[in-house]
């Protein structure tokens, strides 16, 4: 796809927020264009730990952020329900909980709006029974889960129904700044290295945790101080509601069930640049060290994988305190004008949550629309996203009831973990197609349970191959995305000969690379063990390493990316 | 309590071959395994030595055998200890093609990659032999099979770069066969069409069905067929000789995701031969305890199900595998440990027992770790003596290997299980029994 010359908007960052905001902005009559370095959803917003927010994990130190999070806890349910999994939430006190925290919390949380009901701890244990029994209290609260991937591809689907567009693997890389406006942004397509310019009227920038970077770009100063954080996902759903322990937030406190899987986090530490991602043992100790304390048998449970996100938390200059911790900066966001830095046409939204995404994304087009003389309202609140029946959340029984729905035990499953099936995979192949395998592991979830692709990355490789074919047969012409002399589309090694089997190439070479790394740091008993015979079964049954020289062309691509930024 | 000379744990190919040399001598030998090994996660061949490099087998257990790995000491026994076993199998109706001086040459695998081997079942053998300049190569697969996409892998095959400077076939093709009564049948794995083969009565049809395929795909081209390993298991010498008669081109099996139907049959040979000679092999049996007086082992003590029994015993052979066999654990706190007799370890730090990138061609350093063991296979402990006399460890618990990159897991395997069984078998039946293969043997290897 042609990079525009000129569009109303440009919108950098393709997370929840950039999402939010290109919606936003298109529903306003404001055509406009995001553009994102990699794919949606592959920086903070793919790594997070996915909880919705009820409030309650701020109503001890933040009420704003805490009322905020209810407020638009609400409106996602209502806007968003298939991206939500109304689990409810509980703040337990555990021994080690301070009682003057948890005597105060029903009250804080009346304070900010945040529902919260006191539920006998006998009866929470008789749900939750791999919960500590030695809980002193319990506390409900409307906690969900909530997934980003199909919620960002709904708002970018809605933008686009409006005229407005979302262009992925491109990265904003220049600027040029002149008169006191951005004229020019420059971006380059990261799957072709093809350079273009772009005339936007305005520039919002929402590229969270790397706000900073784009900011510099028009010499503009925009302090971030990157967070990260570590989580750890189990292989099954450890509860079935949100865990929370009752005291001020801290590492290793919560456990958010979510699709098939449990996850535990987070820790929080500064780094000083937003891609460095190292998961360290120390890390991962400390995460169950303190787990245990909410889930006694936690040490026995199956670790899937560990990863980790950066927090876009924002240093406003004011309340810059000496030696404070990480946890102590607010997560409240911040729209900053940048004219009051000499550039007119450009806004940054730093900090925040996925939670709080649209207001965010609402009072940032706010502000561009007081800028641009655009008058309409924000309707982003009332109207459901395309694709979302209303009122129907997430189940977590659902793929099971749509494998029987398909013949159940019979029905053609290309990944028996998550029970996807041949059906589901050709749905995503027919909406998304040129695209990665790993676009296809983002939108069905193929690969990410208990093998972590290991049996079921090359079937979908085999069903791109067989469509491929079949297209080719049916029309007599090649497939989309084949046809000599297109621009090389993901994954694509030019002369390699055959796009799909270089997208192939890629996703079984990525799994053997990523499971290391995703297995690196939690690898002791059974995942070590595991890893062993995926890579005996890989390496000696499968040759995967003769791939790896075959596309050496994409990999040879994707240093000279890393070693630019 | 029931009384063995020798106990063996662990059912993969170095405690196979150890119960087979010893019940074959003589002895009263039981084997004991919670479940199955490798051979069934493998491919089926018998990967003897082929680091980077390497020319031949025999080449690679040179380069091996000049490291600190336990070729240094175990290859003399290589070459007879294959030789013994390739007899067995090949009596047994499994023949094995290749020796220790065939090249190591690239064939054709499942994602359509492409693996360096030279011994393997006579069945994958054809992908051995050197492409011709006008040969086609036909990928030819099950519709409904998800464990090996023809087409695919054709694809990928076509592409000079997978064979790494190998000869390839001038063009490779993909075709799908529709077999009779599986247009509906999902979730297909290999175990079921190796039944479907083994029962017969759809043979002849299936067989003729791809026959038909195969020659569509050729369009008249000399070459050959790569075909997913899924041709039988019990009935697997009729199947592969019924088809080789039919097809239009020579057929080769192409190993597969496990369970591995080749891996299966090389078990059952080992297994029917053990009991044939009067052994014994229990599975499902988890050893919890073992009993040691004096550094000597004197019973086994292990779980089934709901009951707990003991074996006494003479000695014992620990062939549990390394780290992907469980006969290695890591520990949370960054220990790897050997969890049955708790013997010394050998490994790098914690830190670096992972690569950061899983594609590295040194591979894990992890990998490497093990029990050191002296010339007769018994353990060394932490001060380098043999900490438990009556003791072997055999196979992929040995350290100092990096078999999944230096591709030596099942020479290890073989040649570690026949030289303790070559001891122990003296020990337990008091007749020394041939050591050395004869000189022919040698030559037929
Ligand atoms: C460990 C952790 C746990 C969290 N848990 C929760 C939670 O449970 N609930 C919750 O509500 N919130 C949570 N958050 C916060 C939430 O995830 C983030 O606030 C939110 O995802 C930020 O979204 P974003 O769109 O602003 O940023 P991002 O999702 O990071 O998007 C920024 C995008 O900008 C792109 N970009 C960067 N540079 C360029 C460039 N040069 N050109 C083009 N594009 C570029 C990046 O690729 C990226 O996609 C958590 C955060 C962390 C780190
Ligand atoms: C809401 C939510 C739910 C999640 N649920 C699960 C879950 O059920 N199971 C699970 O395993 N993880 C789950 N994760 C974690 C997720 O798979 C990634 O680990 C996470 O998005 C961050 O990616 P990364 O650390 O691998 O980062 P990156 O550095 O971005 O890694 C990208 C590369 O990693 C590879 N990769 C990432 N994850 C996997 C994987 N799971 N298997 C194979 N290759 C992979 C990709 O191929 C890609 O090449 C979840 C994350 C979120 C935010």
């Amino acid at each position: 796809m042609a990079v525009p010359h000129t569009v109303d908007v440009l919108v950098i960052g393709g997370g929840a927020t950039g999402a939010g905001v290109l919606r936003d902005l298109a529903r306003r009559g404001m055509t406009s264009l995001l553009v994102d370095r990699e794919d949606f959803a592959t920086g903070t917003s793919g790594r997070y730990h996915g909880l919705l927010h009820s409030g309650g994990r701020y109503v001890g130190k933040d009420k704003v952020a805490a009322r905020e999070c209810i407020e638009e806890n609400r409106v996602l349910r209502r806007i968003a329900p298939a991206s939500i999994e109304d689990t409810g939430g509980y703040f337990v006190a555990t021994p080690d909980d301070p009682d003057d925290y948890v005597e105060a919390f029903a009250d804080n949380c009346n304070q900010s709006g945040v529902d919260c009901d006191e539920v006998r701890v006998a009866d929470l244990l008789a749900r939750e029974p791999a919960i500590n029994p030695g809980i002193r209290r319990a506390f409900r609260v409307p906690d969900g889960s909530i997934e980003p991937w199909g919620l960002i591809e709904a708002m970018v689907a809605d933008a686009r129904a409006r005229g407005s567009d979302a262009l992925t693997y491109h990265k904003v890389i220049g600027m040029e700044v002149a008169g006191g406006r951005i004229e020019t942004v420059t971006v380059r397509d990261e799957r072709t290295g093809s350079v273009s310019r772009v005339w936007p009227k305005f520039v919002v920038s929402a590229a969270g945790a790397w706000a900073g970077q784009i900011a510099a770009l028009a010499n503009v100063k925009v302090e971030m101080t990157p967070g990260k954080g570590t989580m750890l996902v189990y292989n099954y759903r450890v509860t079935d509601a949100v865990i929370n322990r009752c005291h001020r937030s801290s590492d290793g406190d919560i456990m958010v069930p979510i699709h098939s899987v449990s996850i535990l986090g987070t820790t929080d530490i500064k780094v000083p640049d937003p891609d460095d991602y190292d998961i360290t043992r120390a890390e991962i100790r400390r995460l169950v060290d303190e787990g245990e304390k909410l889930f006694p048998s936690l040490r026995e449970m199956r670790i899937l994988r560990a990863y980790a996100g950066v927090r876009p938390l924002y240093q406003a200059p004011a309340d810059t305190v000496a030696g404070a911790g990480n946890r102590s900066i607010s997560r409240a966001h911040a729209i900053l004008d940048h004219a009051d830095q000499g550039v007119d046409n450009f806004v940054s939204i730093v900090g925040g949550k996925m939670t709080t995404h649209r207001l965010m994304a609402e009072q940032t087009v706010d502000a561009v629309a007081q800028k641009l003389g655009n008058t309409t309202a924000c309707t982003t609140a009332d109207e459901v996203l395309p694709g979302m029946e209303p009122g129907h959340h997430y189940w977590v029984g659902h793929r099971l009831a749509d494998h029987e729905a398909e013949g159940g035990g019979d029905a053609d499953l290309l990944c028996e973990c998550e029970l996807v099936t041949r059906r589901m995979a050709e749905a995503y192949l027919d909406t998304h197609w040129p695209c990665s395998i790993d676009d296809v592991r983002r939108g069905t979830r193929v690969g990410m349970g208990p093998c972590q692709g290991a049996f079921c990355t090359f079937r979908v490789a085999g069903l791109v191959a067989e469509r491929l074919d079949a297209h080719t047969k049916a029309t007599g012409r090649p497939a989309p995305g084949t046809e000599p002399g297109t621009p090389e589309e993901v994954g694509h090694a030019p002369g390699s000969g055959s796009l799909h089997a270089a997208i192939a190439d890629r996703a079984l070479t990525a799994f053997m690379r990523e499971r290391a790394k995703g297995v690196r740091p939690i690898a002791s008993g059974r995942q070590l063990q595991e890893l062993m015979m995926t890579n005996l079964v890989f390496v000696d049954v499968l040759g995967v390493e003769s791939l790896s020289t075959a596309s050496a062309l994409v990999f040879e691509d994707e240093e000279a990316v890393d070693a630019a930024r | 309590m029931p009384h063995a000379d020798v106990v063996v744990i662990g059912a993969g190919l170095s405690g196979l071959t150890a119960a087979t040399r010893l019940a074959e001598a003589g002895a009263v030998v039981t084997l004991v395994a919670k479940g199955h090994a490798r051979t069934h996660w493998g491919s089926g061949g018998l990967d003897i030595a082929a680091p980077h490099a390497a020319r031949t087998p025999a080449d690679g257990v040179a380069r091996l055998a000049a490291l600190d790995h336990p070729y240094s000491y175990l290859a003399p026994c290589v070459a007879p200890s294959v030789a013994w076993m390739m007899e067995r199998l090949a009596a047994a109706g499994l023949p094995y093609a290749g020796t220790l001086d065939t090249p190591i040459r690239r064939v054709p695998t499942a994602i359509g990659g492409t693996r360096r081997v030279a011994i393997v079942p006579q069945a994958q053998s054809a992908a051995l032999r050197p492409w011709g300049r006008d040969e086609v190569l036909v990928v030819a697969g099950i519709a409904g099979y998800k464990d090996f996409w023809p087409l695919a892998i054709a694809d990928s095959l076509a592409r000079e770069a997978v064979w790494h400077g190998a000869d390839r076939p001038a063009a490779v093709v993909g075709v799908s066969v529709e077999l009779r009564g599986l247009g509906d049948r999902h979730n297909l794995n290999a175990m079921h069409l190796a039944r479907r083969f083994d029962e017969g009565a759809l043979r002849a049809d299936d067989i003729a069905a791809i026959a038909r395929a195969v020659e569509r795909a050729a369009e008249g081209r000399p070459g050959r067929v790569a075909l997913p390993a899924v041709f039988g298991l019990a009935a697997h010498a009729e199947t592969w000789a019924a088809l080789r008669a039919q097809l239009p081109l020579e057929p080769f099996e192409v190993p597969l995701v496990p369970p591995s139907v080749p891996g299966i049959r090389l078990w059952r040979v080992l297994r029917d031969r053990i009991r044939a000679a009067g052994g014994r092999v229990q599975l499902g049996e988890f050893v919890h305890a073992v009993r040691v007086e004096d550094g000597r082992v004197t019973a086994v003590e292990m779980e089934a199900a709901t009951r707990t029994h003991a074996i006494r015993t003479e000695a014992l052979v620990l062939a549990t595998g390394g780290l992907s066999g469980g006969g290695l654990r890591a520990t949370d706190d960054g220990r790897i440990v050997e969890p049955v007799l708790g013997l010394h370890v050998e490994a790098v730090e914690q830190d670096a027992w992972l690569v950061r990138d899983g594609l590295d061609p040194a591979g894990h350093p992890v990998e490497a770790a093990g029990v050191r063991a002296d010339p007769d296979l018994r353990p060394l402990g932490a001060d380098h003596r043999v900490s438990h006399a009556n003791v072997h460890v055999v196979g992929g618990l040995l350290a100092d290997q990096r078999s999944i990159r230096e591709r030596c897991g099942d020479g290890v395997a073989i040649a570690s299980g026949w030289r303790a069984a070559r001891g122990l078998a003296s020990d337990a039946t008091r007749s020394p029994i041939d050591c050395e293969m004869a000189d022919s043997a040698r030559t037929e290897l």
